[in-house]
C-alpha cells in the first residue's frame, strides 16, 4: 500500500483539496439540521428568539443581518429556508468539486500505475512472465489496479467523509447538550461489538465463497471444453449430479453468510431507535427541570445528529472491509513494479566482423527457473555457420525449443555462453540483437488486425510490396488470395477461423519481412504438408542467400535437407550433429526416430519405386490446401516447455 | 481439442472480415434486455417457485414498512407532550413515557420482522439461483455439441458466473430495497394526507421535477459510464493479447511500441472516468436539493397558514408532515440507483433463458437393445450433411462396415472425416441418407445405448480433476479394480501409474499436467478399455505426440482395437498401414477404398498422399 501513495505523490496538491471539499459538503451537511431546528422552534412554534434559556443568538444575528431589528415569523421560515437551500447548494458544489479532484487525482495516478506496470510487463524476460504465469499477469494488470485506483478514490471521498460526519456528528450533539453526547457514547461500543462479531465470521467466509464459485466454474469448464467426451460416455446425469454438489455447496455458504449479515440491519435498527428514545426522554426530563435551554427543535436536531453518526459508523467498518480488498491487489500490483527485470541488455549493436561463426553454443547448460529437476540441456557445444541450415531434431520435451530461446535471450543460460556473431548475447543491446533474429514459434502468433497488419508487423515500414513478396515466399498468396478482402482481411479473434497452416504461413510472411540475418523456425513449419514446406524451403534459399536458418522439427522428411542436423537427446546433451546419411550410421536416437517414421517409407522405395523426383512432380501440380493431410489442429501440438 | 476438430472443417470464412470488431462492441455495449416484459415474467416464475418464502417475503415488507411509517408517528406525538405556552416550555412527561414505550416495543417488533425479512430473501435468492444455475447446468448438458461449438466457451461460462451472480444480487438486495423504497414512499404519501391533504399537494410539487431530473440525468449519466467501461474492456483486451502473444512481442522488438498503444488507450480511460464520476458525483446534490426544498416549501406554506389562522392545521402536523417529506426523497434516489443494477440483472437473466431456449439434442430412439448386445456392424447410406446451409461437407457417403473390421479414413483437411464420427454419435443430425448399426437406424437407438457402445478417442486426452482410478471408471463407474488394473495394463499406462506417488489414486492437477502428453493420452486410452464399447473411434489420437511415444501408443491402440469394429483417423499414414480398409475421403463422397497394398497398387489418390508424407524419405 505504502508504494501506491507513492504514486498519488503528483497528483498530492488535488489529493488535499479533495478531503478539503469534502469538508465543506460535510459541513452543510452538519448545518443543516440546525437550520431546520430555527425553522421549528422560532417560525412554527413560535417560541421567542431572545429568550435566554431557549432562544439562539446565532439566529438573531442573522435574522438582523437580514432584516434589521424587526421582521416577522413569516420572515424567519422564509430567510431560514433560503438559507438552508443556498447552504444546499454551496455543499453540493462542494461535493461535486472534491469528487472531480478526487477523479483527477485517482485516474492520473491510475494512468501512471498503469503505464509503469505494463512498461514493467514489457521489460520482463520470457521467464519472469512464465513465473507470474500470464493469467495472473493479466489479472494484475486489469482488475488489480482498478481495484487500488478506486479504493484511493473511495478513500478521498469516503473515507474523509465518515470519520468527519462522527467527529462533527459528536461536536454539534456537545454543542446542543452534553447529555446527548452521553446517549451517543453508550451507543457506539455496543454498534461497535456487533459490527465485530458479525463481521469477523462472515469475512472469513467470503474466501470460502471464492473457492466453491471455482468449484462451480471448473465443473462447467470442464463440461463445456470436455463435451465431447462427457457425451460420448452418456455421463450427462453424472456431471449433473457433480455440478448439484457444487452448486448446493456455493449456495450453502453463500446463505450462512446472508444469514449473518441479515443479524446487523435489525440491531442496529433496534440501537438506534433506543438513542433515539432516550435522547427524547432525555430532553422531555431536562425540559422539565426548568431553564435547561433544552428545546423541541434541538431535539429534533440531535435526533438527526445521532442518525448522521450511527450511519458514518457503519460506513467507517464498510471502509474497512475496502481496505483489506485493496491492499491484496496492492500488493499483487506492487509485486510487479518490484520485480526488476533479469534480462538487461548491453550496449553494442553490431557482431564481430572477422567471425564466420552465426551462432555459438560453447558448454551452455539450462535449467528453467524454480526447477530442482536436472538441467533441460546439458554441455551444449555447437557452432552455426553463416549462411548454414541447421536442424534440431528430438523427442518431446527434449529441450529443442528451449536451446533456440537462448538466442534471443527468451532466456538466459545458466552455464556457458551462447554468442551471435562472435560476440556473447549478453553483450548487444536487446533491440539490436532481436533486431537481427526472426523468429517463428509452432503456436503461431497473430493479432486483431489485417492480414497486412499482421505481415507488416515484422517491419512496420515496408511497401505494400515487400510485403506480398514476403507473403509470396512463405507460400501464404494463394490463400490469402482466397478470402473476399485479401490482405485487407480482418483476421478476428486472433485468427481462430484459419487453419494452423495458413497461420504459420502468415508468421513467416512475417519473419521473412524482416530479412533477419538469423532466422530460427521452431517447429513453425509443423502444420504444412511435405510439399508446401518443400516450397518454403527453397524459397528460402532462394531469397535469403546468406541468412542462417535454424529450424525445429519432429518429421525426418523436413530436415532432411539441411546442412547439418542436431539431435538432442532425451537427457538434454547433443552427441551428434552431422548430415542426415552420417546420422544414420552414428546416432542411434536418429535411427530410432527414423525408424518410427520411415519404416514405411522404406517400404514404398522398395515396392513402388517411388523415387524423388517423381513424387516432386506429383506434388507441384497440386493445390497446396487440397493435399494438407499433415495440416494440424492449429497449435494443438503444444510442446509446452520443451 | 476435440471442438477444434470441427471448427477446422466448420465452412468458417464469413467471419473474416469487419465483422470482428462489431462483435466486440456489442459486448461492452450498455446492458439492456430486449424483451424486458418476457424476462421478467419468466424470472418471477423462478422466483414463485418458492411460493412460502416470497409470500412471507412480501408480508414482512409490508409489515416492517407499516412499522417503520408508523414509528415517526410516535416519535412526533412523544415529541408533541412537549408544548409551548407562556413563553415557557412544559412537558407532559407521563404521556410521553407512554409514547417512548409504544415507540419501543414498535422497533423491538420491527427489527424481529427485519431480520426475519432478511432470513427469507437470503433463503428466496438461494433457491431461486440454486435452481436457475442447476436448470441451465442440465440444459447446457442436454445442447447439441453444434451449440458448443459454435458459440465461445467464455461467453457460456460468463452466463453461469456473472449473470447469474447479478440476479442473485438482484434478488437479494435490489428487489427488496425496491420494494420497501416504493412500500415507505406509498405509507409516506398516505400519512401525509391523513395530516393535511391540502399540504401533501405542496409536498408533490417537487415530485415530478426529482423523477424527470434523476430519469435524465441517468441516462446522461449512463453515456460516460459506457464510454468508460468500453474503454476500459479495451484496455483489458490490449493487456491480455500483448501479455499472451509477449514471445512475438519480444521477438521483433516491440515493446516500446506496445506501451506506447497501451498508453494512448490507458489515457482515454483517465478522461472518460474523469468525467464520469464527475457527472456521477451531481446526483446526490440534486436530489439533496430538491429534497430540502420540498422541505421550505412545506414550512413556509404551513408556517404561512398558522400565522394567517383559521386553520385546523396545529403546530404538531406540520412537524410530522415534515418529518414524513424527508422520508420522500429517499426512496427516490433509491429507485433511481436500483433501476440499472436490476437493468443489468434482466439482460443477464435474458441471457440465461436464451441459453435455456435453445433446442435440446432430439432423441427419439425407443429401440430397446442392450448396447452389450450390438455387433458392431456398421453402414452409411447415401449420407449427406453440411454444417452450413447450402455448403455440404458430405455429399454422397456409402460405407459398409463388418462387425470387428479396422477401418482407416484419409483425407484432406475439411474432406470430412472427423465428420462421419459427429454424424456417427450423433454429435450432428443427417441432412439425408441413413447410418444403421446392426441394421437398425441410429435414430431408433436411443442415444444413451447408442453412444454406451461407441468408445472414443480423441486428440486431445480430455482428463478430468479427478484420480486416476476416477477418470478411468468414467464410462463404466461399476469396475473393480482388478478390472481397472486389467484396462492399465492393456493400454500399457500400468506402468507409469505405477511409479506415481499415490498410484491409482493420484489427483490428477489442473488440466492433467504432472503427466507427460503421451501419457495422458494412455489413460484416455484405458479409460476407453474400461468401458468395453464394441465400436471404437480413434480420432487423431496421436497426433500430439512425437513418432517415437506414438509408437508406444500403438501397440496399446491395438490391444484397445482387438475383437472391435474400429473407425481410425490419422494424418501419419503409417500408423494405418494394417487396417483391413482404408477408406480415401475427397469431395463429400468416398473417392477410393481397399487395402493398404491395394490402393498403392492402383496409383491414385491415397498413393498420391501417401508419396507425400514419403517424399524425403525415399532419397
Amino acid at each position: 500500500m505504502k508504494k501506491m501513495f507513492h504514486y498519488l505523490r503528483p497528483y498530492r496538491f488535488l489529493a488535499i483539496i479533495s478531503p478539503l471539499m469534502m469538508v465543506g459538503e460535510v459541513t452543510a451537511d452538519l448545518l443543516l439540521p440546525f437550520l431546520m431546528s430555527f425553522i421549528v422552534n422560532y417560525g412554527i412554534t413560535g417560541m421567542d428568539l431572545t429568550d435566554p434559556v431557549h432562544g439562539s443568538q446565532t439566529a438573531i444575528a442573522i435574522m438582523e443581518f437580514f432584516h434589521g431589528a424587526s421582521y416577522s415569523r413569516m420572515e424567519l421560515i422564509v430567510t431560514f429556508g433560503i438559507l438552508m437551500l443556498v447552504i444546499t447548494l454551496i455543499g453540493g458544489l462542494f461535493g461535486v468539486l472534491c469528487a472531480y479532484t478526487a477523479a483527477r487525482a485517482a485516474q492520473g495516478m491510475g494512468y501512471d500505475l498503469r503505464k509503469d506496470a505494463y512498461g514493467k510487463v514489457m521489460s520482463f524476460s520470457i521467464e519472469q512472465t512464465d513465473q507470474f504465469t500470464t493469467g495472473s499477469l493479466i489479472t494484475r494488470m486489469t482488475n488489480d489496479i482498478t481495484m487500488v485506483v478506486d479504493f484511493f478514490e473511495m478513500l478521498m471521498r469516503g473515507f474523509v467523509r465518515s470519520p468527519m460526519f462522527l467527529i462533527g456528528g459528536t461536536a454539534m450533539l456537545l454543542m446542543l447538550d452534553l447529555k446527548f453526547t452521553a446517549v451517543l457514547l453508550c451507543s457506539i461500543p455496543v454498534m461497535a461489538v456487533v459490527l465485530v462479531t458479525v463481521l469477523s465470521r462472515a469475512i472469513p467466509l467470503y474466501s470460502l465463497i471464492q473457492k466453491k464459485l471455482d468449484n462451480v466454474n471448473n465443473v462447467m469448464q470442464e463440461n463445456v471444453t470436455g463435451a465431447r467426451v462427457v457425451k460420448a460416455y452418456v455421463q450427462e446425469a453424472y456431471e449433473c449430479n457433480r455440478f448439484d454438489a457444487a452448486n448446493r455447496e456455493l449456495t450453502d455458504v453463500n446463505y450462512t453468510v446472508a444469514k449473518l449479515m441479515a443479524v446487523i440491519s435489525p440491531v442496529l435498527t433496534v440501537l438506534l431507535n433506543l438513542a433515539i428514545v432516550a435522547i427524547i426522554y432525555i430532553g422531555g426530563w431536562n425540559i422539565r427541570i426548568e431553564n435547561a435551554g433544552m428545546t423541541t427543535g434541538s431535539i429534533m436536531a440531535a435526533i438527526t445528529y445521532m442518525t448522521q453518526v450511527l450511519n458514518a459508523l457503519m460506513m467507517v467498518t464498510n471502509v474497512f472491509q475496502q481496505i483489506s480488498r485493496a491492499s491484496a491487489s496492492a500488493k499483487r500490483v506492487n509485486e510487479i513494479l518490484e520485480t526488476e527485470p533479469v534480462v538487461v541488455g548491453g550496449t553494442e549493436t553490431e557482431g564481430r566482423t572477422n567471425s564466420d561463426i552465426a551462432v555459438s553454443f560453447q558448454n551452455v547448460s539450462f535449467r528453467y527457473p524454480d526447477t530442482k529437476d536436472r538441467p533441460v540441456l546439458q554441455h551444449i557445444n555447437l557452432d552455426v555457420k553463416k549462411g548454414e541450415t541447421l536442424a534440431i531434431i528430438g523427442a518431446t520435451g527434449s529441450g529443442k525449443s528451449s536451446l533456440v530461446a537462448l538466442i534471443p535471450r527468451f532466456y538466459d543460460a545458466v552455464e556457458g555462453t551462447v554468442s551471435v556473431m562472435g560476440r556473447p548475447v549478453q553483450e548487444y543491446s536487446l533491440t539490436s540483437l532481436r533486431q537481427k533474429i526472426g523468429y517463428v514459434m509452432q503456436k503461431s502468433e497473430l493479432f486483431s488486425d489485417t492480414v497486412e497488419g499482421n505481415i507488416r508487423w515484422g517491419k512496420p515500414d515496408a511497401t505494400m510490396e515487400e510485403v506480398e513478396e514476403a507473403a509470396e515466399a512463405a507460400q501464404a498468396t494463394e490463400f490469402i488470395n482466397g478470402f473476399g478482402a485479401k490482405f485487407q482481411s480482418y483476421i478476428a479473434e486472433k485468427g481462430a477461423s484459419l487453419s494452423g497452416g495458413q497461420k504459420q504461413r502468415m508468421s513467416i510472411a512475417r519473419a521473412f519481412l524482416r530479412k533477419p540475418e538469423i532466422l530460427i523456425l521452431d517447429d513453425a513449419t509443423s502444420a504444412l504438408d511435405l510439399a508446401t514446406e518443400s516450397r518454403l524451403r527453397q524459397a528460402i534459399h532462394k531469397r535469403m542467400q546468406g541468412t542462417t536458418v535454424i529450424m525445429i522439427a519432429q518429421r525426418i522428411a523436413s530436415v532432411i535437407e539441411a546442412d547439418r542436423i542436431a539431435v538432442i537427446e532425451d537427457d538434454g546433451t547433443i552427441r551428434h550433429c552431422d548430415t542426415h546419411e552420417q546420422l544414420l550410421k552414428t546416432s542411434d536416437t536418429y535411427r530410432s526416430i527414423y525408424d518410427s517414421q520411415m519404416k514405411s517409407g522404406a517400404y514404398i522405395e522398395k515396392n513402388t519405386g517411388v523415387t524423388q523426383e517423381n513424387s516432386f512432380a506429383n506434388q507441384s501440380s497440386l493445390e497446396p490446401d487440397e493435399v494438407t493431410v499433415q495440416e494440424q489442429k492449429g497449435g494443438a501440438q503444444s510442446d509446452g516447455r520443451e | 481439442m476435440a471442438e477444434n476438430n470441427t471448427k477446422t472443417e466448420l465452412p468458417q470464412m464469413p467471419r473474416i472480415g469487419r465483422g470482428g470488431a462489431g462483435q466486440m462492441n456489442s459486448r461492452v455495449n450498455v446492458q439492456k434486455p430486449k424483451h424486458m416484459k418476457q424476462t421478467i415474467g419468466r424470472l418471477l416464475q423462478y422466483i414463485g417457485r418458492s411460493k412460502f418464502i416470497l409470500f412471507g417475503l412480501i408480508a414482512m415488507m409490508l409489515l416492517t414498512t407499516g412499522v417503520e411509517i408508523a414509528g415517526p408517528l410516535f416519535q412526533q406525538k412523544a415529541i408533541d407532550t412537549i408544548s409551548f405556552s407562556d413563553g415557557h416550555l412544559v412537558v407532559d412527561l407521563a404521556q410521553m413515557r407512554v409514547y417512548l414505550v409504544i415507540m419501543l416495543c414498535i422497533f423491538v417488533l420491527s427489527a424481529g420482522m427485519t431480520y426475519i425479512q432478511g432470513i427469507l430473501s437470503a433463503k428466496l435468492s438461494k433457491q431461486t439461483v440454486y435452481v436457475m444455475r442447476k436448470d441451465l447446468f442440465e440444459t447446457i448438458s442436454r445442447l447439441p455439441i453444434s451449440y458448443t461449438d459454435t458459440h465461445r466457451h467464455g461467453d457460456i461460462m460468463s452466463r453461469m458466473t456473472n449473470d447469474v451472480e447479478n440476479i442473485s444480487n438482484s434478488i437479494s438486495q435490489s428487489v427488496t430495497s425496491l420494494c420497501s423504497a416504493v412500500l415507505t414512499l406509498i405509507g409516506a404519501l398516505c400519512m401525509m394526507i391523513y395530516y393535511n391533504p391540502f399540504m401533501t399537494l405542496i409536498a408533490l410539487v417537487t415530485i415530478p421535477v426529482t423523477i424527470a431530473v434523476s430519469t435524465n440525468l441517468a441516462k446522461f449519466m449512463r453515456k460516460y459510464f459506457v464510454e468508460q467501461q468500453k474503454l476500459l474492456g479495451q484496455l483489458n483486451g490490449t493487456v491480455e493479447e500483448m501479455v499472451t502473444e509477449y514471445r512475438t512481442v519480444v521477438a521483433y522488438g516491440k515493446e516500446e511500441e506496445a506501451l506506447e498503444t497501451f498508453a494512448k488507450t490507458a489515457d482515454g480511460l483517465r478522461t472518460a472516468s474523469i468525467r464520469a464520476r464527475v457527472w456521477g458525483s451531481i446526483m446526490g446534490p440534486i436530489m439533496n436539493f430538491l429534497g430540502n426544498l420540498q422541505y421550505v416549501l412545506l414550512a413556509s406554506v404551513g408556517g404561512y397558514l398558522i400565522l394567517r389562522g383559521g386553520t385546523t392545521l396545529t403546530i404538531g402536523s406540520i412537524q410530522a408532515m415534515l418529518q414524513y417529506s424527508k422520508k420522500f426523497s429517499h426512496p427516490i434516489n433509491m429507485i433511481a440507483n436500483q433501476y440499472s443494477a436490476i437493468l443489468t440483472a434482466l439482460a443477464g437473466a435474458e441471457r440465461i433463458f436464451e441459453i435455456m431456449d435453445s433446442e435440446p439434442e432430439v432423441d427419439e430412439g425407443t429401440l430397446a437393445i442392450k448396447p452389450e448386445d450390438i455387433r458392431g456392424e456398421i453402414s452409411f447410406r447415401n449420407v449427406q450433411f453440411g454444417y452450413v446451409p447450402g455448403e455440404p461437407v458430405l455429399k454422397q457417403f456409402d460405407l459398409e462396415i463388418g462387425a470387428g473390421k479396422k477401418i482407416a479414413l484419409v483425407g484432406a483437411t475439411g474432406s470430412g472425416k472427423t465428420t462421419v464420427v459427429n454424424l456417427l454419435t450423433r454429435f450432428y443430425e443427417l441432412n439425408g441418407g441413413e447410418i444403421r448399426i446392426d441394421g437398425v437406424n441410429i435414430t431408433d437407438l436411443p442415444k444413451d445405448t447408442l453412444r454406451q457402445s461407441i468408445g472414443i478417442v480423441l486428440q486431445d486426452a480430455v482428463l478430468f480433476r479427478d484420480t486416476i482410478a476416477g477418470n478411468m471408471r468414467y464410462g463404466n463407474p461399476d469396475a473393480t479394480q482388478d478390472q481397472l488394473e486389467e484396462a492399465a495394463h492393456t493400454a500399457m499406462a500400468d506402468g507409469f501409474i505405477r511409479r506415481l506417488p499415490q498410484q491409482y489414486e493420484t489427483m490428477l492437477t489442473e488440466s492433467g499436467s504432472n503427466l507427460s502428453q503421451g501419457q495422458r493420452q494412455l489413460l484416455t486410452i484405458a479409460r476407453a478399455v474400461l468401458a468395453d464399447p464394441k465400436i471404437l473411434i480413434l480420432d487423431e489420437a496421436t497426433s500430439s505426440v512425437d513418432t517415437r511415444t506414438e509408437m508406444q501408443i500403438q501397440q496399446a491402440m491395438n490391444n484397445l482395437m482387438k475383437g472391435r469394429t474400429s473407425l481410425v483417423i490419422a494424418h501419419r499414414l503409417s500408423t494405418i498401414r494394417d487396417a483391413d480398409c482404408i477408406v480415401v475421403l475427397g469431395n463429400g463422397t468416398v473417392v477410393e477404398a481397399g487395402s493398404h497394398e491395394e490402393l498403392l497398387a492402383k496409383q491414385g489418390e491415397y498413393y498420391k498422399l501417401y508419396s507425400k508424407q514419403f517424399a524425403g524419405a525415399a532419397t
